[in-house]
């Protein structure tokens, strides 16, 4: 789940936006509800979803990489080898149960070599039986980075493939085939098909969570059209794709994929008969519709409220038993730039100074999350353990106002200029606004520099246009905070806008990546958790939260804490 | 609305009076035209209105104790609405209060009366210094493209054909980044200066065509009269026979021009800084100011409603000013 999807409410809004999310809402009540449970699923009926987005980003098993895509998907045409739970208990629904495979997986050789076995009946919707090739020529897609993008890049960091001089793969993907023997030596097929073993470079612990991706999904190799493959993927799901048309009024329609079995899969209820996405509406009218709740609109979902629309979802008691109100996955931050930031007192001065009580405030108060002390999340489960990072960490306990005096003492004389990074849309103009305030108070001078949002990461991952201050957010890829320390704090991470480089911190995150006693694990990262915040790696401000209107029909519409979304393939329509 | 000025000025016996044609150039003449217009006086005295209250912005604010740039944290509530809204009961102007008469911005509590007048200066600003290098492009190369023809008139049309063909929003969209930070690379000061510097120079570059095409068009017929040929014929340079023959008589559609002109640039000012091009936070912009409150149209429409009712009453006096402007000038030319 690190990066968000672009389509969904304001594009760049979770992974870039940040602060943007849940702009604002109104109304007295922040407190927790369920959504719409209990009751008998039944099948039968279509759930349609409401979506902004013209189009999704990608819909390629090995290309989709956005929490609530890769749970819609996984839900109901992409099957992999593992998958979460479905439940609304934050360490349940993080869970992973066996899905493709019969079991979570065999790990040997020290946590180098995982071994899962093939579920006997399983197909794709032509038909044909899914193998181990079908899953192996899955992974082997990943590694094609020219044709096959925006995917997560874990197999090709994990699998024990030699790497070229630059740091890429030397194997090139299924399309050029260079370093094919490597690839064919790290994933191996037993000779009945049945099963399929992955050796890693390294013991990767938690690579059955890994497997969850849709990435990890197969693909037949017959039917494997490259660039094109993005708009008819083989579904290896209940659910097949029947329509899929582009552009504002386009629609994306699922209808049962008649050679999928229950029996091949207990892990999917797929209780609805058919599924329609439509896209490109106006994010106003997407609440509009919900909120009313024309009979059409009662089977129908969507993801994120406008901050318009919560004081009247949260205000009125007759959407008490259907609104949402959970975390989501992200962790909203900004980021500091080590290498044009080097002095610690000056980073920890900018920390102290800044107003996180109006940042918050700015973005809907409670209902846009609590105030976060480091970058790993609670809901991650044991990894997380509180920084302290506000309660003396910093050498004081620091308010959530701020506290200028105490920064410029710790700035002693210094009154550095600074530019802030942010994707240009109106409520992270006003955040600007609060930075640039509550930093000169203590003597900063901070510069906005707004960038247009679909660009933002383009812009902000180049250190050459990289400012001091940037505005990011980032959630955990599954309850393992190694897809966080080291995603963002390390040079070879994916995410790591810090542009952190520290040897000690370098070392102690690979050493814990490779850590195979989970509870020793979960130490080393609540270390470098702290560690982080300690050298002001980057400022947390806020452990977000996500609202959601479910249509009155629809049954099982709980946020599923595995990807932050809806759990697609355990709801169904209420008669 | 033209009244034949030539009977007002006879006696009510129908005999001219000497004195009274005498005092009267063209330029009276209008503003008498203008005075009798009650729309342009009106429109005029709320334009004046407008323009001293962005001249003092900074002293009126001061005195209602007002700071645009200042966080009220106690004029929002918990999740950042403006006290009173969000609530199922609330007010159409919720929010709004003796110390903040228009309301406060959600999030920040940013009172909404001085933003709107710091906003103005800016618009205004942009507005008048566009319009101005306008008018001297436009002028100047009307003139000369007009009064010279041939070869100069072929090169200066072709040019101005192309800017006209250059998709404007596009490209100002498109080029700000660039040209902003040239601009910075040029000694202009980074941030606002280089951006307001950049809006400036768009709007003039992009707007003088159309004035030049208006001027030249005069120019083509007034170079034919007799006092330029007398001109010509005592010999003087082309230099006095374009600025001090020629132009004088192009003042009723430079000024027309100039006035109606105006109003658009702010327009569009707005548009931009709405699209996010233009002036950096927290400085306001009305654009700005619009963007963000359209999230809230629905819970607090006074948020749209303000700023979008003033923007709208200081594009449409300029533009009655313009019109009046027009009238005065050029009474035969009636409105459609």
């Amino acid at each position: 789940m690190g990066k968000a999807r672009p389509g969904v409410l304001a594009a760049v809004v979770v992974a870039a936006g940040a602060l943007t999310l849940t702009a604002c809402g109104g109304g007295g009540s922040s407190s927790s509800s369920t959504g719409s449970a209990g009751g008998t699923p039944t099948k039968g009926g279509k759930i349609t979803y409401l979506e902004i987005g013209e189009q999704f980003n990608n819909v390629d098993p090995q290309r989709v990489y956005t929490g609530e895509d890769l749970a819609f998907f996984s839900g109901t045409i992409f099957r992999t080898l593992t998958a979460y739970k479905f439940s609304k208990d934050a360490k349940e629904g993080t869970s992973i149960v066996p899905d493709l495979a019969t079991d979570t997986g065999t790990v040997s050789d020290g946590g180098k070599t995982w071994t899962f076995t093939i579920r006997d009946g399983a197909t794709f919707e032509t038909g044909a039986a899914i193998t181990c090739a079908d899953v192996k020529y899955g992974v082997s897609r990943t590694f094609a980075t020219d044709i096959i993008t925006n995917g997560p890049q874990y197999a090709v960091s994990m699998l024990d493939i030699a790497k070229n001089a630059d740091g890429t793969s030397a194997y090139a993907g299924p399309y050029k085939k260079t370093g094919q023997d490597l690839f064919d030596k790290a994933v191996t097929c037993s000779a009945d098909g049945k099963t399929i073993v992955f050796h890693l470079n390294k013991p990767v612990p938690d690579f059955n969570y890994a497997t969850t991706l849709s990435a990890f999904a197969p693909v037949p190799q017959a039917a494997d059209t490259g660039e094109k493959y993005d708009d008819k993927p083989v579904s290896s799901g209940p659910y097949k794709i029947s329509v899929y048309k582009k552009g504002k009024g386009g629609q994306f329609i699922l209808v049962r994929n008649d050679k999928w079995t229950q029996d091949s899969d207990p892990y999917r209820h797929a209780y609805p008969d058919s599924w329609e996405v439509d896209f490109g509406l106006d994010p106003a009218v997407i609440d509009q519709r919900l909120i009313s709740g024309a009979a059409a609109d009662q089977t129908a979902i969507s993801t994120l409220l406008t901050p318009a629309s919560l004081p009247i979802v949260f205000n009125d008691p007759k959407f008490a038993d259907r609104r949402t109100n959970e975390f989501d996955p992200y962790t909203r931050y900004i980021a500091v730039n080590q290498k044009k930031v080097p002095d610690l007192k000056t980073r920890q001065a900018i920390a102290v100074a800044l107003d996180r009580e109006a940042l918050r405030t700015n973005a809907g108060g409670a209902f846009a999350g609590d105030y976060a002390d480091g970058a790993i999340k609670p809901n991650i489960g044991v990894d997380y353990a509180p920084t302290g990072m506000w309660d003396g960490l910093l050498g004081k306990t620091i308010p959530a106002t701020g506290d200028p005096d105490y920064a410029k003492q710790l700035l002693a004389g210094k009154t550095p200029t600074i530019t802030f990074d942010y994707p240009n849309t109106p409520t992270n103009a006003k955040a600007a606004a609060i930075i640039v305030a509550s930093e000169a108070k203590a003597g900063i001078t901070v510069k906005p520099n707004p960038i247009e949002a679909g660009q933002y990461y383009g812009v902000v991952f180049d250190p050459a246009k990289a400012h001091e201050l940037i505005n990011a957010g980032w959630g955990a890829d599954w309850p393992n905070a190694s897809t966080v320390i080291p995603e963002l704090f390390t040079p070879s991470g994916g995410f790591n806008l810090s542009q952190a480089d520290d040897k000690a911190f370098n070392d102690a995150s690979a050493a814990a990546k490779v850590e195979l006693d989970r509870a020793k694990q979960a130490t080393m990262w609540q270390d470098l958790n702290k560690k982080a915040s300690e050298q002001v790696f980057i400022i947390p401000t806020r452990f977000g939260r996500d609202q959601r209107l479910p249509g009155a029909k629809i049954g099982n519409a709980y946020l599923w804490p595995a990807y932050g979304s809806w759990p697609y393939g355990d709801m169904y329509v209420k008669s | 609305m033209a009244v034949d000025v030539d009977t007002e000025a006879r006696g009510a016996d129908g005999v001219v009076a000497p004195e009274e044609i005498k005092g009267r150039s063209l330029s009276a003449i209008a503003w008498g035209r203008f005075r009798r217009d009650k729309t342009a006086m009106i429109s005029l005295g709320v334009l004046i209105f407008l323009l001293l209250c962005a001249l003092f912005a900074p002293l009126i604010t001061s005195v209602m104790g007002l700071d645009p740039y200042e966080i009220n944290r106690h004029a929002i509530d918990d999740i950042g609405m403006p006290l009173g809204c969000g609530k199922p009961d609330s007010a159409f102007f919720c929010g709004i209060s003796w110390q903040h008469p228009f309301g406060v911005e959600p999030g920040t509590g940013r009172d909404l009366f001085s933003r709107l007048l710091y906003g103005l200066r800016i618009s205004l600003l942009i507005a008048f210094s566009a319009t101005t290098i306008t008018v001297i492009l436009g002028t100047v190369f009307g003139i000369v493209s007009g009064y010279l023809g041939g070869r100069t008139d072929a090169v200066i049309g072709r040019l101005m054909d192309i800017i006209l063909a250059f998709p404007f929003l596009l490209i100002v969209l498109a080029l700000s980044g660039v040209f902003t930070q040239r601009l910075t690379d040029l000694g202009v000061p980074e941030g606002n200066a280089s951006r307001i510097t950049y809006l400036i120079l768009v709007f003039s570059i992009f707007g003088w065509p159309y004035l030049a095409r208006i001027v030249r068009g005069q120019v083509l017929s007034v170079r034919e009269r007799e006092f330029v040929e007398a001109s010509i014929a005592m010999g003087s340079g082309t230099r006095r026979i374009l600025f001090k023959e020629i132009l004088p008589n192009l003042w009723a559609p430079i000024m027309i021009y100039a006035t109606l002109t105006l109003p658009t640039y702010i327009a569009t000012e707005a548009v931009l800084s709405f699209l996010g091009v233009g002036v950096l936070p927290p400085t306001p912009t009305f654009g700005a100011i619009l963007a963000d409150s359209v999230q809230y149209m629905s819970i607090i429409p006074s948020y749209l409603l303000i700023p979008g009712v003033l923007l709208a009453i200081v594009v449409v006096t300029f533009n009655l000013v313009g019109d009046s402007v027009r009238d005065a000038l050029d009474p035969r030319a009636g409105r459609v």
